[in-house]
């Protein structure tokens, strides 16, 4: 598959699987508001990672399409990005014993798609600048 | 591994792009490879040297 056509399936999947989460994250919290505390509320809360999934789903699709070198070069970012999660969770594990505020476990999950995204864009700059 | 992949292209007066092409591979992993950045696969080595119709030794050079 040509990498424009690639690109091209994996936003539309990418971006298709986004608006099914936000539909769902609407639609959980529009269900669960009124109930009350129950093991099913809580399921329909957690319902949105099911689609999130969908955007896992993606990303493993687009590796499989995309050459070596570009596969390569993305997961060497993405282990960047962990490490640089890994990093900053670990930190903060131990500022939270100092007193600083505890976080919500999405700010992990800001952490790492803004890292891969930084990591991305520095490497591709750095490249095109050789 | 230095390789000559540049010359080759040039010399046909192919950009970048029109190699990936050939290559089925995408522009970033032929400048990859032009600027030694990256030694491709095997398989994909094959393919270079299919297409430039030359043994793989002229156009790779371990040393």
């Amino acid at each position: 598959m040509r990498e424009k056509q690639a690109i091209s399936l994996y936003y539309r999947e990418l971006f298709g699987a986004l608006l099914i989460y936000i539909l769902a994250l609407y639609a959980s919290n529009f269900i669960a508001e009124p109930m009350p505390v129950s093991t099913l509320r809580n399921l329909i809360i957690a319902s949105p990672s099911i689609p999130a999934l969908l955007m896992i789903w993606a990303i493993i699709r687009h590796f499989q399409r995309i050459d070596e070198y570009v596969r390569k070069w993305a997961l060497e970012n993405m282990g960047m990005a962990a490490a640089v999660t890994a990093g900053f969770s670990l930190t903060y594990g131990f500022m939270e014993s100092a007193g600083y505020p505890r976080l919500s476990m999405f700010v992990t999950w800001s952490v790492l798609l803004g890292s891969w995204f930084v990591a991305t864009c520095l490497r591709r700059w750095i490249e095109r600048s050789q | 591994m230095k390789n000559i992949v540049r010359d080759l292209r040039t010399e046909r007066e192919w950009s970048q792009a029109q190699l990936a092409d050939l290559l089925e591979v995408s522009r970033q992993t032929v400048n990859a490879i032009e600027t030694g950045r990256y030694d491709p696969s095997l398989p994909l080595a094959f393919a270079i040297a299919k297409l430039f119709q030359l043994p793989i030794e002229k156009i790779f050079d371990a040393s």
